[in-house]
């Protein structure tokens, strides 16, 4: 909870928008993902899902911010 | 030794399951068990429940969408669902390549009972490539994810406590992120890798865990 609220401060939605939005810019363009029962997206259409904040975009920022803090939590062993 | 199969087909998301979960039948008719394979609209709730309580199968799998509270068949038909039926996976140890029914049907599953429920407690999500819709089983992006999700059956089927076949599933989940994730050959790989860390995350395995196959 605590990282969390010091995610939270250290980058705004905004941040984290464009931080999601950089990663799915050099996927390949046949590239999609599939999340369930919403769908099959490509790299276009989940763009578009992270610009506009919709519930797809959500889950790749959650996703993206998770692997993140994961990612600091192994190196940090 | 009986095992139920579930494999709607009717989008691409369940296109990429159903033909996966094909390695897993072909693996357990190996192994000398009887499948009861309800592939695209034979994926009902009537003939699911029919064959459940007929066969009293020791396995089932289920592949398809789901919810917190259900596994659905084909066009999402649900098959499965908390205060509905769920009691009828109280005799088998499940397996349901499904979002979210971790969360709340698992649990009710496994509740003062002695079956065993492994599921996803958020979204299964994997990567694929659009060149393969086609021939999902060939698509090398997709390859890792259902490699690491049939382990769960592979073990399950070789005798291993479900416990056991959950921790390999993940391993297998791990082996491919930290591959992918320290691979820069690839534009795609590390959102693989991220995805793959995600599934990993979210796989649980409820209820009796030492549970096993008698093969």
């Amino acid at each position: 909870m605590a990282e969390e609220k010091n995610t939270k401060k250290i980058l705004s939605d905004e941040e984290i928008r464009k931080l999601v939005m950089a990663r799915l810019s050099v996927l390949s363009k046949t590239t999609m993902i599939s999340l369930g029962s919403d769908g099959s997206f490509t790299r276009d259409e989940l763009i578009k899902s992270v610009e506009s904040g919709d519930k797809i975009g959500e889950k790749l920022a959650e996703i993206q911010l998770g692997w993140l803090r994961s990612f600091k939590e192994r190196t940090s062993v | 030794m009986k095992m139920i199969v579930t494999r709607p087909q009717h989008d691409i998301t369940t296109k990429y399951l159903s033909v996966w979960a094909g390695e897993v039948i072909n693996f357990a008719k190996e192994k000398g068990v009887e499948v009861f394979d309800l592939f695209k609209d034979k994926a009902n709730k009537n003939d699911f429940v029919g064959r459940v309580k007929k066969l009293q199968p020791e396995i089932i799998f289920l592949n398809g969408h789901g919810n917190d509270d259900c596994v659905a068949g084909h066009n999402d038909e649900k098959i499965v669902e908390v205060k509905n039926n769920h009691d009828i996976l109280r005799d088998t140890i499940t397996y349901a390549l499904s979002c979210n029914s971790g969360k709340i049907l698992g649990p009710k599953v496994v509740e003062n009972n002695t079956a065993t429920y492994i599921g996803y407690q958020d979204e299964f999500i994997f990567v694929g490539n659009m060149n393969y819709l086609s021939r999902p089983q060939d698509d090398p992006m997709a390859k890792p994810f259902m490699e690491a999700s049939n382990q769960v059956m592979i073990s399950l089927l070789k005798g291993n406590e479900a416990q056991d076949a959950s921790k390999k599933s993940k391993s297998k989940f791990e082996e491919h992120f930290v591959k992918l994730s320290s691979s820069n050959t690839d534009a795609d790989s590390l959102q693989i890798a991220q995805c793959l860390w995600w599934d990993m995350r979210n796989q649980v395995c409820l209820g009796k865990l030492e549970a096993k196959l008698k093969v």
